[in-house]
């Protein structure tokens, strides 16, 4: 028997009882229908939780931390850096390395400070918990929702704040005011950058060593360029990358070789008991090109060659990781609903397959003398069970075809709506409920099989009956 | 001369609850190429059970089935289903036609098994309806025919894979003694084209037409010449 033969004889067995094939391919639409929509709902979640993922550039993203021992994104991209004797410092070296690594197109440097204690516009004071800074190349960015970011030119004495601090300081709804506004930034103790007033020990006479002098907190102030939301960080101030070098040097005043000549040379004319005049130099050590920046992010040109990148990167000692992993455990979530849900509409399947092995009982007692002949003039077993095995997944794939066609349109009603809800939510996003052809495939290929296993009972069936028997069947 | 069929101490029994029943006992018995034989006795006696022995639809208990060179006793399905389309051909009391189909595609369906294409099988089935006199009636379904042209219709199924072998099963028991006339005229005109022809029959105006009568008695062979 070709395999024509078998389909044409399944397709006219099928067609014969129009009513009883319709109502069990009716049961199959329903189960592939509410599979369909299920999966499109949670791969339209899903499709539009990575395109809003590609949107904010992270996975375009590679983290560099000097710790190795990362494999998270997040960790890696904290900012901190770690204190590790042995690591590799993300130094301005590094940094050059990085960007010639393939695919990199552009590093940003990102170092956090907690040496900033606490910020006072006009007569308030908030404590200060983190200050940020990185590059303003265009690979960290923030929603502004007044006045502007910081920008690459921006020196000294330039913040941006992230609204809940604007609130907090009473400016809920009318950011654009605290633009331009001046806020006094309130050091630790021991702070020695910019704008420190570092004095030299103070004249020591007769024995005795030179005093480690209390370093008071310094006043920086600095004016509000603009107002971020806090989808980055919350409670943050950021300030330029290259005022953040200076709040971070180490000055002091040390008596260098040269000092100790003129001291001695101080006394050399003097007869009898002479004080010296103790000098010192203040010397400025740049601590972030000794230690390093706390993070890189690094961009690439795809988020494709992320993970390649991330390994040439980690080639180079330091500690790298792209977002894909921790990607990976949030779509987990989605996969794992996805299960949850087109279970639920597996349900129905079954239920509809019930229906097919119902269905292909009645119509085997009924063509009981039919199979009888077809023995008789040379079917085999195999081909008795084929024909009905192959009536049943029949069944099944034109339920399963009417049913994606039906979740299909039921998608795109369902589309109508959310593209309101999103609108109205001023999301950039519309028609996410898609039905990618994996599901539409996937979804008509269940069906099928499941007709088909609903088939294979009733199809060893007939095979079986005993063809003297059948012939004779009333 | 070679027997075409060769059967010997065929014994075929049917056990219901304590009772067990010989459909054939101990049958041993030979038909040449081109005979037409008749299987008559009384209902009951086994005539449809060694006709279906024969024509490869049962197997027997013990005893050997020997059908053109093919051991019939104890074949595999696949082979014996192979054997049925290509050397029987069936004609039953109740026609068994496909009430779904056409004519044509009753006579098809024979040939759908023997894997000949679509358009060589349409030609066949042609004539073989031609040949019993349906030519004017390829497109009717069974409902549309007369209980003579359904039989016939039947007999140009059984023709279909050019068999060596024709059993019909009381192939007029359905049928006035005129359209039962009609069809015997038929198969015996198929027998004298070289077909072995096995009719059984309860009438014996048809029984004495053939070569040979077998009577057959509670499983039992009682042969006498026709
Ligand atoms: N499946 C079966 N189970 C039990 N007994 C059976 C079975 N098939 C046939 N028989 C018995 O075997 C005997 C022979 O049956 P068979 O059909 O060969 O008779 P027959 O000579 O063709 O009768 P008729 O002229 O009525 O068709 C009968 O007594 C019948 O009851
Ligand atoms: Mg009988």
């Amino acid at each position: 028997m070709r395999p024509t033969d078998y389909m044409r004889l399944a397709f006219r067995n099928i067609r014969r009882q129009k009513l009883r094939s319709s109502l069990t391919v009716f049961a199959v639409v329903i189960g592939a229908t509410s599979v369909t929509i299920m999966l499109a709902l949670v791969t339209g979640a899903k499709g539009f939780f990575l395109d809003q993922v590609e949107a904010n550039g992270m996975l375009q993203q590679v983290a560099i931390s000097a710790k190795t021992d990362i494999s998270d994104f997040s960790d890696a991209s904290h900012g901190y850096g770690g204190n590790c004797a042995d690591c590799i410092k993300l130094t301005d070296a590094i940094v050059d390395k990085v960007k010639i690594v393939p695919h990199v197109t552009d590093v940003a440097r990102i170092t956090n400070d907690g040496m900033l204690e606490a910020i006072t516009y006009g007569s308030k004071k908030l404590s200060l918990e983190q200050t940020t800074a990185y590059d303003a190349n265009g690979i960290l960015t923030n929603n502004v929702l007044a006045g502007r970011d910081i920008e690459a030119g921006d020196k000294d004495g330039v913040i941006t704040m992230t609204s809940d601090y604007a609130d907090k300081f009473g400016f809920k709804d009318k950011y654009d005011q605290l633009i331009g506004k001046e806020v006094r930034l309130q050091t630790r103790n021991f702070y020695t950058g910019v704008g420190a007033d570092v004095q030299p020990p103070p004249q020591c006479n007769g024995p005795c060593k030179p005093q480690e002098q209390e370093q008071k907190p310094t006043i920086l102030t600095a004016k509000i360029v603009g107002i971020v939301d806090t989808s980055n960080s919350s409670k943050t101030i950021r300030v330029p990358l290259e005022w953040m070098r200076g709040m971070q040097q180490f000055r002091q005043y040390q008596m260098t070789e040269a000092d100790q000549k003129l001291q001695q040379e101080s006394c050399r004319n003097a007869h009898g008991p002479c004080n010296p005049t103790q000098h010192y130099t203040l010397l400025v050590k740049d601590m972030l090109a000794e230690n390093g920046y706390g993070s890189l992010i690094a961009k690439v040109d795809n988020s494709k060659n992320a993970a390649a990148a991330a390994t040439e990167i980690r080639k180079l000692g330091v500690g790298a990781a792209d977002a894909q992993e921790s990607i990976k455990q949030q779509l987990t979530i989605f996969n794992i609903l996805g299960l949850v849900l087109g279970g639920i509409g597996g349900i129905a399947l079954a239920v509809a397959a019930i229906g097919v092995v119902n269905t292909m009982v009645m119509a085997i007692l009924e063509r009981t003398r039919e199979i009888g002949v077809m023995r008789a003039v040379g079917a085999k077993r195999s081909a008795v069970r084929t024909l009905f095995t192959l009536e049943a997944s029949m069944l099944g794939f034109i339920g399963g075809v009417i049913g994606v066609a039906a979740g299909f349109g039921l998608t795109r009603v369902a589309n109508i709506f959310v593209n309101k809800q999103l609108a109205s939510q001023n999301v950039h996003a519309h028609d996410i409920i898609g039905l990618p052809i994996w599901l539409i495939l996937a979804v008509i290929g269940i069906a099928t099989l499941i007709g088909m296993l609903a088939g294979l009972y009733p199809a060893a069936r007939a095979a079986k009956l005993d063809p003297v028997e059948a012939l004779r069947y009333e | 001369m070679n027997s075409l069929i060769e059967l010997r101490n065929v014994t075929k029994t049917y056990h219901l609850g304590d009772e067990t029943l010989k459909a054939l006992d101990n049958v041993s018995f030979t038909v040449n190429p081109g005979e037409f034989i008749a299987i008559t006795g009384p209902s009951g006696s086994g005539k449809s059970t060694l006709a279906n022995i024969i024509g490869g639809l049962d197997h027997p208990d013990s005893g050997s089935v020997v059908v053109d060179g093919n051991e019939l006793a104890h074949t595999r399905d696949n082979k014996l289903s192979n054997y049925r389309n290509h050397n029987i051909g069936f004609v039953f009391q109740s026609f068994n036609l496909q009430g779904t189909n056409t004519a044509l595609e009753n006579v098809m369906l024979p040939l759908v098994f023997s894997h000949m294409k679509n358009k060589e099988r349409k030609i066949r089935a042609e004539e073989c309806l031609k040949a019993v006199g349906l030519a004017d009636r390829l497109m009717h379904k069974p409902s549309q025919l007369s209980g003579g042209q359904r039989q016939r219709v039947a007999i140009a199924r059984a023709l279909a894979v050019n068999p060596k072998i024709i059993i019909a099963d009381e192939p007029t028991g359905n049928l006035d003694s005129a359209r039962g006339g009609e069809i015997m005229k038929l198969l015996s005109g198929l027998n004298k084209q070289g077909i072995t022809l096995l009719v059984i029959t309860h009438d014996m105006n048809i029984a004495r037409t053939a070569h040979r009568i077998v009577d057959i008695r509670d499983g039992k062979i009682m042969e006498r010449r026709g």
